[in-house]
């Protein structure tokens, strides 16, 4: 695990994503604590697929694809998991920490049901919590997998974008509704009962376990 | 039993063929490959561990076949070390050579003790808590060297593993390699003739994915036998004259005179003398036969 840390998550991805989160805290500007991860979740994905795309590419592109060919397949999908693991769970961390940023730098009006708003507050952050987790898991394993696809980092940062550029739009809101993948940034703020985004999220938790499942076989195919 | 391979052909996409109806037996012991840049040597070695799927032909190891089906039983007999390769610049030798271990499920303890056998042998000992990106290119090849020894293969494919390598080193990892074909094959490719004049006895001489020559590096030797000559002169006219015509394998200066080593199917027309023909003279021949 330590080894796939130094791999995965070397010095300049790290700063990069730590520089990344202190600025979108400093300049996005938000009034209602509750507008915290509607201004995280969309940047933090594209954290997320661009950290991810070269999980395995730089396997290839450092031509020592060509020796874990050599390698049993399950460990070479046990490490890529391991290593996707390794940069999610940094980019959850950073996720949480830009969370409190924005509290320290914006200062946001905070309400909620109980009268100090401590509660609510708690609540809606593990709640941002588990959903930034679906996210950058989902935009992680998918920039990865096309990624690996076409055997270039480029292609699957690109393919995110593109993705990312429909669903994070007015269109996709349009088109995909609740079932958007962006659904949490596009909920209705008014009404904290309504927790219809979730089947955004879920589209999100079936397509990343699908991505997972066919990563195997394009890593054969494709090595 | 080796490897075998029998009309083996690898054409890519844009047509070019890498590979052309290719014959070859690579016994137990060094096998070198020997041929000009595009010869068809690294696609050949792509094949033989199964990066690359042939357009046509046969290829066996040990009597399996290389098929789909096999593919995974044929890679763990294999050790590779590639032509050009970069190893994790962020960890340090032995991090390195550990993880790539543990990639080929080498158990933990038998995977340490031959990382540091193979350190000691390729004098890297001291190097080991360096970091890749810290290593000279010739330490970075002995240690992609180390890497496809480590899982102990039956068949080792190394292409060009003395490149960058300072003349010690180079009869270092030679040695080495030797030592480690005993009851088990070695595939070594290079440029570097007299690392192969060093290392193998048997050799295949390959040009435009074809196989010149493969068999005996004396008969190979037997073969230029004749055909290379010694010839001194002063004048640069004649030197001119004498490249177009014929293949200079050498060029010294001995005094006032320059004396040529010459490749030639019959006597060259001036003033030489035959002489003994070197692995590379031998080369130089087979290659260029035709002209």
């Amino acid at each position: 695990m330590t080894r796939d840390m130094k791999i995965s998550l070397t010095f300049p991805k790290q700063a990069y994503a730590v520089f990344f989160a202190l600025v979108l805290s400093l300049v996005r500007g938000v009034a209602y604590s509750n507008e915290i991860g509607i201004a995280l979740e969309a940047p933090m994905a594209i954290l997320a697929f661009t950290f991810c795309a070269d999980t395995y590419t730089q396997e290839i592109v450092s031509r020592r694809s060509e020796i874990w060919r050599l390698c049993p397949m399950k460990k070479r999908i046990h490490c890529i998991y391991r290593r996707i693991a390794v940069q999610e769970l940094f980019l959850l961390t950073v996720a949480a920490v830009s969370y409190g940023l924005f509290f320290l730098f914006q200062n946001p009006i905070t309400y909620g049901i109980m009268e100090n708003g401590s509660e609510s507050e708690m609540c809606r952050f593990f709640v941002y919590l588990a959903t930034m987790a679906v996210t950058l898991g989902f935009w992680g394993i998918l920039s990865n997998l096309i990624s690996c696809l076409f055997r270039n980092m480029w292609v699957g940062i690109g393919g995110c974008l593109v993705l990312w550029t429909i669903t994070n739009s007015i269109l996709g809101d349009r088109i995909f509704g609740a079932w958007n993948l962006f659904s949490y940034s596009f909920r209705n703020l008014e009404d904290s009962s309504d927790f219809s985004w979730i089947y955004g999220k879920v589209v999100c938790i079936c397509i990343g376990i699908l991505a997972m499942a066919a990563l195997p076989a394009i890593i054969r195919k494709r090595g | 039993m080796g490897m075998k391979i029998e009309d083996l052909t690898v054409t890519f996409r844009n047509k070019v063929t890498a590979v052309n109806h290719a014959d070859l037996e690579i016994p137990k012991g060094v096998f070198g490959l020997l041929g000009e840049n595009g010869a068809g040597k690294t696609t050949l070695m792509r094949v033989l561990t199964t990066v690359l799927s042939p357009t046509s032909g046969r290829v066996t190891l040990d009597g399996i076949l290389y098929t789909e089906k096999n593919y995974e039983k044929i890679r763990q007999k294999i050790g590779y070390l590639p032509q050009e390769i970069d190893l994790y610049p962020g960890l340090s030798v032995q991090e390195c050579l550990e993880y790539m271990g543990d990639l080929s499920c080498i158990p933990r303890q038998v995977c340490k003790e031959r990382i540091s056998y193979y350190l000691e042998k390729t004098n890297l000992s001291e190097q080991r808590g360096k970091k890749m990106k810290q290593l000279s290119g010739g330490m970075k090849r002995r240690v992609g060297l180390i890497q496809a020894l480590l899982n102990d293969p039956e068949f080792l494919i190394v292409d060009e593993p003395t490149t960058g390598l300072d003349p010690e080193e180079r009869i270092r990892i030679r040695n080495l390699l030797v030592d480690f074909s005993e009851g088990r094959t070695v595939l070594f490719s290079t440029h570097v003739v007299e690392d192969l004049a060093a290392t193998c006895n048997q050799l295949a001489v390959m040009k435009h994915g074809k196989f010149l020559y493969a068999g005996n590096m004396k008969e190979l030797l037997e073969q230029a036998r004749g055909h290379v000559w010694i010839c001194k002169t002063k004048e640069g006219g004649t030197v001119r004259e004498l490249e177009k015509k014929y293949h200079v394998s050498s060029k010294q200066y001995t005094g006032e005179e320059l004396q040529l080593k010459l490749i030639s199917e019959t006597q060259p027309q001036v003033e030489c003398s035959p002489c003994e023909a070197t692995l590379e003279d031998a080369y130089i021949y087979i290659a260029n036969k035709e002209r």
